[in-house]
């Protein structure tokens, strides 16, 4: 397996000054306690946590911003912190609240300043410009300033910008902030065909479920500067809830249902939805007892949301890693 | 990589910055009317001062060269750009992690950006002033000579500017506010660089001292280079501008090391 980055127990202490009137003292702060994990180029990888969990902290090591305080990461082969020049060529970032475009100037003039950054051949910079602009929806707007679009346009104008050189890792940090509900998926499903198409390598991080649901095959938690979770989002959901949402429409208006570990979430006249926790009751004694309580028309049983999972996962971390 | 290709990022950086200037119409406008305004009193609180002297040169410049020289140390200081709060910002919000994601040196980056900024600004400035400067006392004689050492010491003069901006800017990893160091820097270019007053004008005492300090080669040297040139005044710029540069420099260098070594990543 090819491995796009590794990370052998990474370490990053900060220590943090206080004063107390003319007496200062010093703390020591573990925002990174160890990490372990690979990640194989073309895999999307969700890279979540509670605020102040080390996700940033992580990210910026991975980009060689940060050195660490100790441990090792290979990310295509360079040591981020020693490399850091080298390894920009291959790797592209989107911080979502921090712009790379030209505020005055339209995205065109960011897109060719960043061609003679990274000093790409002229040919391919158009040829890859150009597709960018077809795929991401942007031609409308090239010459626009930046000031003058909306965030939705922005925001695809900055991924963009950030593929622009082709790298094979691609780290975002939080790219749907702010977005409305169509410009998040437009923006989630560019992110995914760039994966799929063009093999890049993307670390994700998000606090919008929907952004990891979406985009990443695997979700890799981390609280307190540690990994909790690290395992594909499917998995993850069947894991760490050991519940199922049950959704039935009857024919005819069905009898009153009791069974242990079983709560209705809604409920109208030939309509249930109802939550049924596996571990009390097989889903499969469920929906025997659903088929009996009535002529049913239809019957759908799904995964919980990924938002309920991932609080259970943060609550759960909470209790086991003392602060 | 070769020195061409590195050496053209730079140049598109600060090609991207004087285009990105330019955009702004408002502000251009701005910053003319500001710089019209204080070469107007000025020429006529100087006019005052050579009416009540007794020769027509006061230390050693007539009045059309006096106000010439304003508009050259005017359009200098003006055009400055705001590369300490930039730096500061970048610390403070973490934007930072922008500019070390791309294959660049960050003070090769600012470099460029700040130059590309102040020569759009000093043309205009330059421009402006010297409109308002034929106007009001008509021209000087000029010689090409004067005119080349005075483009001589420019870009140095640009270049320590920044390398001292760039250094305080740096000082956002320290402290919690660089706005004061900030505004105590440019009050000192102001007094001790001859922004209002050449420095022949100063006390006999304190000239040696000023002409020798970083401030004078911003600000003195091109504006007494393009009102009075003089070969031996080329020679000690060139000399004092080229010890200033490798000192500032060099502390660029250490204290952006030592700095980037220290970074924080709070909040994304």
């Amino acid at each position: 397996m090819n491995r796009g980055v590794e990370i052998r127990e990474l370490r990053k202490n900060f220590a943090l000054t206080r004063w107390t009137g003319f007496s200062r003292s010093v703390f020591k702060v573990v925002a990174v306690n160890g990490i372990s994990m690979d990640v194989p180029e073309g895999q999307a990888v969700a890279f979540i946590g509670p605020n102040g969990a080390g996700k940033s902290t992580t990210i910026k090591m991975l980009t060689g911003i940060l050195h660490p305080t100790s441990g090792n990461v290979s990310v295509l082969g360079f040591t981020p912190w020693r490399d850091r020049r080298k390894l920009a060529h291959s790797i592209g970032a989107v911080f979502g609240q921090r712009s790379q475009l030209w505020y005055h100037l339209p995205p065109g003039d960011t897109f060719e300043l960043l061609s003679r950054i990274y000093s790409l051949e002229r040919s391919e910079f158009i040829r890859t410009r150009d597709v960018l602009i077809e795929r991401f929806n942007l031609g409308s707007f090239m010459a626009t300033p930046v000031r003058k679009l909306s965030l939705g346009q922005r925001m695809r104008a900055e991924v963009a910008a950030s593929l622009l050189h082709r790298p094979r890792v691609l780290f975002l940090d939080e790219p749907t902030i702010g977005l409305d509900v169509i410009a998040r998926q437009e923006l989630r499903s560019l992110i995914c065909e760039w994966n799929r198409n063009d093999g890049t390598t993307i670390f994700l991080t998000s606090h919008d479920a929907g952004d990891i649901e979406h985009v990443a095959q695997r979700v890799v938690v981390i609280n307190h500067g540690q990994v909790v979770v690290d395992d594909n989002v499917v998995a993850v959901r069947r894991k760490y809830l050991g519940a199922k949402i049950l959704r039935v429409q009857f024919h005819e208006l069905p009898r009153t249902m009791l069974l242990a570990g079983v709560t209705m979430l809604r409920e109208s006249a030939f309509e249930w939805t109802l939550k049924v926790d596996t571990a009390v009751t097989p889903v499969r004694v469920v929906t025997a007892a659903v088929l009996d309580a009535g002529s049913v028309a239809d019957i759908a049983v799904e995964d919980p949301p990924l938002e309920e999972v991932i609080a259970r996962i943060y609550s759960e971390s909470r209790k086991e890693v003392p602060t | 990589m070769t020195t061409m290709e590195s050496a053209a990022r730079y140049f598109w950086i600060a090609r991207t910055a004087a285009r990105s200037n330019l955009a702004y119409a408002g502000e251009v406008i701005y910053r003319c009317s500001f710089l019209a305004i204080i070469l107007y009193i000025f020429m006529r609180l100087w006019t005052v001062v050579y009416a009540g002297a007794e020769e027509d040169r006061v230390g050693g410049l007539t009045l059309p060269q006096m106000l010439w020289y304003l508009v050259i140390t005017e359009a200098i200081y003006l055009s400055a750009p705001r590369v300490a709060s930039e730096v500061d910002e970048d610390v403070r919000t973490g934007r930072l992690a922008v500019h070390l994601i791309r294959p660049l040196s960050y003070a090769g980056g600012h470099l460029s950006r700040a130059m590309g900024d102040r020569v759009v600004r000093f043309a205009i400035n330059l421009a402006v002033g010297a409109v308002i400067a034929l106007v009001l006392v008509g021209p000087i004689p000029l010689r090409w000579s004067g005119i080349v050492m005075f483009l001589a010491v420019l870009p140095a003069a640009f270049l320590l500017d920044f390398l001292g901006m760039f250094l305080i800017g740096l000082c956002a990893f320290w402290l919690e506010s660089t706005s004061g160091l900030a505004i105590i820097y440019t009050r000192t270019v102001m007094m001790f660089g001859g922004m209002f007053l050449p420095l022949s004008i100063y006390p006999a005492a304190l000239q040696p001292i000023l002409r020798v300090l970083p401030f004078a080669s911003m600000l003195s040297a091109p504006g007494t280079m393009f009102v009075n040139p003089s070969l031996t005044l080329l020679k000690e710029s060139i000399v004092i501008q080229g010890v200033a540069v490798a000192i500032f420099a060099g502390m660029v260098g250490i204290v952006q090391s030592i700095a980037l070594r220290r970074l924080f990543a709070n909040g994304g």
